[in-house]
């Protein structure tokens, strides 16, 4: 079978479960200081024909600062894959993604993504292979585990097998009910960025709140860049055993407060919805909109604190941060309104 | 007369989701009306719940609305999150009673469409994907499909089956190898079931005011009818005060559009 732009090897490489193993066996595992800058971090393991995949929940402790460097990087001929995967929306938008094995794209409630499907209809992104978030994320956890497939109860008698190339069904072979299973391989993607709460100098990171595939996915990836928001002693996280990823999974540590702006961060700040609003509902109509939101989001910003006067400064950030404590209560919520105005564009 | 305005059709359609909630249940919850029919129940008759969600908040603490299913709402004071993986898993392993979602279309067999409208090499418009609503359609045990009933969103089959309901009817989901089933659709026009043996799309209570005519004409498939037809006896006073009061008071999912 042929794809428009990626790679037959690009397609088993997601799968190769030797090659991904080699892969951890050659890297440099001494406990060392990893920390860098951004643009470095990016520039070195980010690298164009990567499967990217993506962490966090689209919205939710999600590396997007580090994404917008990657869009500012222009990196070129990603396969994108993530449980969810929203953020590649505008990776589609500016052409970095080759194709995508697709579990969800779009902003729930606010509705559907208009870069996506432009991408997929004009031929300027392909999608590769449909998934469930649920039977990626045992991809990802069966690649954590060792284990080359996982056998599930997802996915069966429906049209997604037509969809996906990799997962086959096959009456079990084994236990009391031989009723037919999905065998789900171990998915290895090539490099991935996890924004975490807490993270030392040598990769042992911190996650507070949802982890969604991320721990699975730091295991998984030949290449992990840590993005976060404190980068703390070592004897912190001893002191609390706290670490959920292992230094030696990690290639690269980002000091990069707000780094999941404009998501939110648990412990830390709410996010902007106004902003995945207009997003979702006035920037990916067209092509125009969406250049022109980035123009005034991404291109003219060089970190997250420029964005940040963007979005209004420390007034902002002082709405969001007690957002946050007031959605986590850990301050009186009664102080802290959730009041906004939805974006609702004129033409809806 | 009541000074309490009646239910619009959104609030009829979380009031019914509510009803489906027995007290007790372990509930996983996605965006929109489902989390209002959840919260209805559980500040009704039903307070005995647990709410669990795919992107990892178990049991949260009550508070705001939710803009998302990983809104910080879901694990607001959470005793624990799941990774996601984990979290699905309770669904096949008996720990998840029912579950809601939506779809593009859902079909005669309560099959869902989220995928493609048309086909994927005749593509007349593409969805989001599947998310979680496979995982949870294929695993849970009574499975709750919600949607604004017209024609076109309800085909006599969906373009793409996403997630599986009774897929070709009759035994072809249990032979399949699938786990629990649909039980319900919920629509601004009532509630139905799936006959039996068929497993054909059946009428199980119309809203107040609306008819099999009327039920039949939102349908692009012929719909079962039962043979003593049921209405649901409208939500009361004291629930649509809660409803709109301690439930949705910023109306973020149960305002009629244009009103």
């Amino acid at each position: 079978m042929g794809y428009l732009f990626a790679t037959q090897e690009q397609m088993d490489r997601l799968v190769d479960y030797k090659d991904a193993r080699e892969f951890h066996l050659k890297k440099d595992r001494r406990k060392r200081d990893k920390r860098m800058s951004l643009s470095d971090a990016i520039g070195q393991f980010v690298q164009d024909g990567d499967i990217f995949a993506e962490t966090g929940f689209s919205y939710v402790r999600s590396p997007i600062q580090a994404y917008f460097e990657m869009v500012r990087q222009k990196k070129k001929n990603l396969i994108g894959i993530g449980s969810p995967m929203s953020n590649c929306s505008y990776f589609m938008a500016f052409d970095m993604l080759a194709g995508i094995h697709l579990s969800y794209i779009g902003v729930e409630m606010r509705g559907n993504d208009k870069n996506f499907a432009r991408a997929i209809k004009t031929k300027k992104s392909e999608l590769l292979s449909i998934w469930s978030h649920g039977t990626m994320a045992l991809g990802f956890k069966a690649a954590q585990l060792g284990a080359p497939f996982i056998a599930s109860k997802q996915l069966l008698g429906t049209d997604m097998l037509t969809k996906n190339p990799y997962v086959k069904v096959i009456d079990s072979p084994v236990g009391t009910d031989n009723s037919p299973v999905a065998l789900i391989p171990a998915l290895f993607p090539d490099v991935c960025i996890i924004h975490v709460q807490q993270a030392d100098r040598y990769g042992n990171a911190v996650i507070e709140g949802p982890a969604l595939n991320d721990i699975a996915l730091s295991a998984a990836c030949r290449k992990v860049i840590i993005t976060a928001e404190r980068i703390v002693p070592e004897m912190t996280i001893r002191n609390n055993s706290s670490a959920v990823i292992p230094f030696w999974y990690v290639d690269a540590v980002v000091d990069l407060p707000y780094g999941a702006l404009p998501g939110c961060c648990p412990g830390h700040y709410y996010w902007s919805r106004e902003w995945w609003e207009w997003l979702i509902r006035n920037a990916t109509p067209t092509e125009e909109n969406i250049k022109a939101y980035f123009d005034h989001w991404v291109f003219s910003t060089k970190d997250q604190y420029e964005f940040i006067d963007k979005l209004g400064g420390i007034r902002f950030i002082d709405t969001v941060r007690k957002q946050m404590q007031a959605a986590q209560y850990t301050i009186d919520d009664s102080l802290v309104s959730f009041d906004y105005q939805e974006v609702i564009p004129k033409w809806d | 007369m009541s000074n309490v305005a009646p239910a619009n059709p959104l609030e009829m359609l979380a009031y019914n989701l509510s009803r489906l909630i027995t007290d007790g249940e372990i509930v996983y919850v996605g965006t929109g009306l489902p989390m209002v029919g959840g919260m209805l129940a559980k500040k009704t008759h039903a307070k005995n719940i647990t709410m669990v969600y795919e992107s990892g908040g178990q049991d949260p603490l009550e508070g705001d609305m939710p803009w998302s299913v990983g809104c910080p709402f879901t694990f607001r004071k959470s005793p624990m999150s799941m990774e996601m993986s984990l979290s699905f898993g309770q669904c096949a392993i008996g720990y998840v009673d029912i579950a809601f979602q939506g779809g593009a279309q859902i079909d005669m067999y309560g099959n869902v469409n989220t995928s493609v409208i048309g086909s994927y090499e005749n593509l007349k418009s593409i969805l989001p994907g599947s998310g979680g609503g496979n995982d949870i359609g294929s695993l849970t045990e009574q499975s709750v499909l919600v949607g604004l009933q017209t024609p076109d969103r309800f085909p006599e089959r969906v373009d793409f089956i996403t997630t599986p309901g009774y897929l070709q009817g009759g035994d072809s989901r249990a032979k399949a190898g699938l786990l629990g089933g649909p039980t319900a659709v919920v629509t601004q026009v009532g509630v139905y079931d799936f006959d039996p043996v068929s497993k054909r799309m059946r009428i199980k209570a119309l809203n107040p005011g609306m008819t099999v005519e009327i039920a039949q004409a939102c349908t692009g498939f012929e719909l079962l009818v039962p043979d003593k037809l049921e209405f649901v006896e409208p939500p009361s006073d004291e629930v649509l005060t809660i409803l709109r009061n301690d439930v949705d008071p910023r109306r973020v999912f149960t305002k009629m559009p244009g009103t």
